[in-house]
């Protein structure tokens, strides 16, 4: 770590920078918005909050463009309800602009304006040109900036881009954080940063040819890391930390060939050293992925941070193809915020549209069935047609988003100028819709539970274990204690399993592929549940695998928590044994390991072959925590003394301090049965 | 057939064997170390035992008890009114083809990574016909390893070192009045068996728990090396103590209260395992 990369850390982690901040609370453009027409109002509110925005240019950062305005814009709309972010997981087109210039984009826009005869598309066109120039002002200014306080290289590069193209790593260093910046102040959460080290790599190979050295471009990557950190707290989703910004690594390219690059290694070596929240590293694996990848990622894994999560292009790759995704762009694919897989730059999928809940559908099955079913067969039926329900109600749902007609961000997906539509309103080239499928492993234990204990030993009578649901297992707790010892999913025993590979086999029948109702796109089912194990487990009572009412269920796709697991290869097994090519919209397997599996290198070595097993056994996304309880419960205590201990929460990692107790203690809880 | 108490397996262990591992811990123990952080393998009867963690005290487990003794006690019939299912029993019968089926689902795993099996303890050699079995039984399948603190009579020793491809051999302490105070028992036993380890051509690690003040001195060092280079051993592996070792006692209801100050860092005098040639891994 370089003396300036040392120094900039430093001043991020003071926070010293913050001061320039304004608290605008209440900015509200509603009167704005009112008088504006529809198609030039992100125009028009994107001006105005880059009017209201001063440059912040704190000591060392050779980027710039830190927000100052710590809320965002809102307007109340007609129906009296607010609106402020804008759509998000999208992956912008940021080689494409960055290889180009705004100016560039300038005269593109005016081209498609010029023939075009459509009302609606010259507003639109003419909003884009708006909001090009009005971020081309505070480019401007912070170029007045850099020069005033002598920070020469960053006032160099800001002669040229954006207007013009970026010509070395630096410099498109420079304009990706302004495109991350004016995204975010255009109101769009959660822009993901894509496949950086491939789109960054022609610029990092042209400097080495030129002579730049690897630990100077080592330097650059560090700063922007670090930078990229500094509005982190402001750019919040649901809880601090998810913001989005995940970096995609690695990947095989149509031919099979591995893309993963120096410049993937140096962004692993950067999180490394740095340590930081931000970007999250999600690697792109195979087959073919040579072991030491999977050791350097596991040196990750180690430093706690809940990061890389890894994908498999085996299975991701054809799951894309086979809903109609281009070869090109399927092999290209990114993730979301989280672990959603997206086609990037010209992508406008929602895919975390709707979350589809297992066990409800268990539980509706046990009221409507169980009392009548002769046999196991008859409530299995009873459960998929609940399945088959939910899934019919969830394609006939319109989503609604505030979906802008004319958005920033679609200056930066393919398409959408030719059109002249924005993204989500037919610019992009898809517009697939994403459901959740939470709580599978609640829901199969539930089923083994009633099969062994009410159709096969016939220990409880279906009206006594409905009765024992019914009061949370008040006065029943050697029965729950007995459906606690029933099989579970997670332990490689087919007869779990068999039951979770039928209610995932009957969701992806139901949904996967299946017409979206409002737009030209698909559904896709997925194994993840975002924040849905907390949310929708709360609408869920007790369950017959002997979860309480409202108790959480685990997230995304892994063994319910508090299951009596065999360990990690039973794990491994019993989540591969579904095939996942229909059911990938997202949502990896979620594994906690003590820390002291990676002591030492061997360890770490093992650790690496585990990961390789799961990816060889056809598994879709992994994420591993490497865990210490004790000191969690510690920093829960005192969370003074632990402002940067980092934590995985669901799709992103966050600072456990900042956490909201109820994430706490779940991922407490998770860490009683580190395996 | 053989049947063998177990009282756990674990699937990814890291530390005892090459590759990835599956370690069979098999139920009592003729050693009765200080610093044992197994101490649910010491006894070999089957045992109830109570996590803390989470408990509510509600005291459900405790009435089962009442319920069948007349005294608030944990009862096999405990483990299954725990609302958080922190009771569970401690020790399970199992025959070798039941334990060889456990296992076989994993071996391909195993294999791949160039693991396989270890068997550990309490101490494995308690139950020599049953792990003769196991290992006939597994011959082929996969890399079997015992893992062993080496006391037991010759004869039994090398009648289940001929079945094993690896052997992990504790050498706890060289004097054997410190052997006793701190272990139970003489070191003699031990001493001779790994004698005869080393002279056979059977492969195997050399491994030390590092305690700090009873075994880390600079004379059993020097005595442990001395003997070990006077073996042919030239490999050994120290895994210093760990204070984490005291956590599973009160899940057995018992205090955890080691002769010695666990604070302090052990030593594990590099210098003089470099004298006598002999290369040092840490675990």
């Amino acid at each position: 770590m370089t003396e300036h990369v040392k120094q900039f850390l430093a001043l991020m982690k003071s926070r010293a920078y913050r001061d320039r901040r304004v608290d605008n609370v209440g900015y509200d453009v509603t009167e704005l918005v009112n008088q504006t027409h529809c198609m030039l109002r992100e125009a028009t509110i994107l001006e105005d909050t880059l009017t209201k925005e001063t440059t912040n240019l704190p000591e060392g950062d050779i980027f710039g463009f830190n927000r100052t305005l710590i809320h965002l814009p809102y307007y109340t709309k007609e129906n009296g309800k607010t609106a402020c972010l804008l759509g998000q997981n999208v992956t912008p087109n940021y080689a494409r602009v960055i290889g180009m210039g705004f100016d560039a984009l300038l005269c593109e826009i005016d081209g498609y304006a010029e023939v075009c005869d459509d009302e609606e598309k010259r507003l639109f066109y003419e909003g884009m040109r708006r909001q090009v120039l009005a971020t081309l002002r505070i480019a401007d200014r912070y170029r007045e900036a850099a020069e005033a306080e002598g920070n020469t290289r960053l006032a160099a590069a800001l002669s040229r881009v954006p207007r013009l193209p970026a010509e070395s790593f630096y410099e498109a260093c420079v304009f990706f954080k302004f495109l991350i910046y004016t995204l975010r102040l255009a109101r769009h959460g959660q822009m993901t940063l894509g496949r950086f080290d491939q789109y960054m790599y022609p610029y990092y190979e042209r400097d080495l040819a030129l002579g730049v050295s690897r630990e100077e471009l080592f330097e650059t990557l560090e700063l922007l890391f670090i930078s990229l950190n500094l509005d982190a707290d402001i750019y919040t989703g649901l809880q601090t930390g998810d913001n989005g910004q995940s970096m995609v690594l690695g990947g095989f390219d149509k031919n099979g060939k591995d893309q993963f690059n120096d410049l993937s290694r140096l962004c692993i070596d950067a999180s490394l050293e740095l340590t930081l929240i931000d970007p999250k590293i999600n690697l792109r694996v195979s087959k073919k992925t040579p072991d030491w990848i999977y050791e350097l990622g596991t040196k990750l894994t180690k430093q706690g941070l809940g990061f890389p999560q890894y994908c498999n292009d085996d299975v991701i790759v054809p799951y894309m193809i086979s809903l109609g995704y281009d070869e090109e762009d399927a092999c290209n694919y990114t993730v979301a915020a989280c672990w959603e897989v997206i086609s990037p730059n010209n992508g406008a999928d929602v895919p975390n549209a709707t979350t589809f809940s297992f066990p409800m559908a268990v539980h509706l099955a046990l009221h409507s069935c169980l009392l009548s079913a002769k046999s196991f067969e008859e409530l299995m039926a009873a459960v998929k047609e609940e399945i088959r329900k939910e899934c019919e109600r969830i394609r006939a749902t319109v989503v609604h988003r505030p979906f802008p007609k004319a958005s920033y961000l679609s200056l930066f997906v393919d398409g959408c100028l030719e059109k002249g539509r924005d993204c989500f309103c037919g610019g992009a080239k898809y517009h697939n819709l994403g459901s959740h499928g939470a709580g599978i492993s609640t829901a199969a234990d539930s089923l083994a539970a009633v099969k062994r204990m009410v159709f096969e030993e016939k220990r409880v009578s279906a009206e006594e274990l409905l009765r024992a649901l019914e009061a949370n297992f008040e006065g029943y707790e050697a029965l729950r204690g007995s459906l606690a010892a029933c099989p579970k999913m997670g332990n490689n025993d087919d007869f779990v399993d068999t039951i979770a590979h039928e209610l995932m086999t009957a969701f992806e029948d139901h949904l996967h592929g299946k017409p979206t109702l409002t737009d030209d796109g698909i559904w896709r089912a997925g194994t993840g549940s975002a924040l849905e194990y907390i949310r929708t487990a709360r609408k869920c009572p007790a369950t017959p695998d002997g979860r309480y009412a409202y108790a959480p269920f685990a997230c995304s796709f892994s063994p319910v928590i508090g299951a009596r697991l065999n360990g990690p290869l039973s794990v491994l097994q019993s989540f591969t044994k579904h095939d996942l090519g229909r059911i990938s919209n997202g949502g990896p397997l979620t594994m906690e390991l003590h820390d002291t599996v990676f002591r030492n290198e061997e360890g770490e070595k093992k650790v690496a072959q585990l990961v390789k097993t799961f990816i060889h056994m056809g598994g879709h996304q992994l994420q591993l925590n490497a865990i210490n309880r004790d000191r969690l419960l510690d920093a829960k205590a005192h969370p003074e003394e632990y402002p940067n201990l980092i934590v995985r929460v669901w799709g992103w990692s966050g600072y456990f301090s900042e956490l909201d107790p109820v994430y706490q203690d779940h991922i407490i809880s998770r860490t009683a049965y580190t395996v | 057939m053989q049947t063998g108490r177990i009282f756990s397996i674990e699937e990814f262990s890291t530390y005892d064997g090459p590759g990835i591992r599956m370690t069979v811990f098999l139920k009592g123990c003729p050693l009765r170390c200080s610093w044992c952080h197994n101490p649910e393998g010491q006894r070999g009867q089957i045992e109830i035992v109570r996590s803390p963690n989470d408990c509510l005290a509600c005291g459900a487990c405790l009435r089962e008890g009442a319920k069948k003794t007349g005294a608030p006690c944990l009862v096999p019939e405990s483990v299954a009114v725990c609302p958080r299912s922190l009771v569970r029993l401690c020790g399970e019968d199992v025959s070798v083809e039941q334990l060889v089926r456990i296992i076989e689902k994993n071996t391909a795993i195993l294999n791949a990574s160039g693991g396989g099996v270890t068997f550990s303890g309490g101490e494995p050699l308690l139950w020599a016909d049953f792990l003769v079995d196991c290992f006939a039984a597994l011959d082929g399948k996969t890399h079997r390893a015992l893992q062993t603190c080496g006391y037991a009579d010759a004869d039994t020793f090398l009648r289940v070192l001929a079945h094993c491809d690896l052997v992990l051999f504790d050498l706890k302490q060289m004097d054997d009045e410190m052997h006793r105070r701190y272990t139970g028992v003489s070191n003699a036993p031990i001493l001779e068996n790994y004698r005869a380890l080393a002279a056979s051509d059977k492969p195997f690690l050399t491994r030390i728990p590092l305690i700090p003040t009873v075994n880390d001195t600079r004379e059993n060092i020097e005595a442990t090396a001395r003997f070990m280079k006077e073996c042919g051993a030239d490999y050994v592996e120290l895994l210093p103590y760990n204070t984490m070792a005291g956590g599973k006692y009160r899940m057995l209801g018992r205090e955890y209260e080691p002769r010695f100050d666990g604070s302090i860092l052990p030593d594990p005098h590099k210098e003089i395992w470099k004298n006598y040639g002999i290369e040092v891994t840490i675990l």
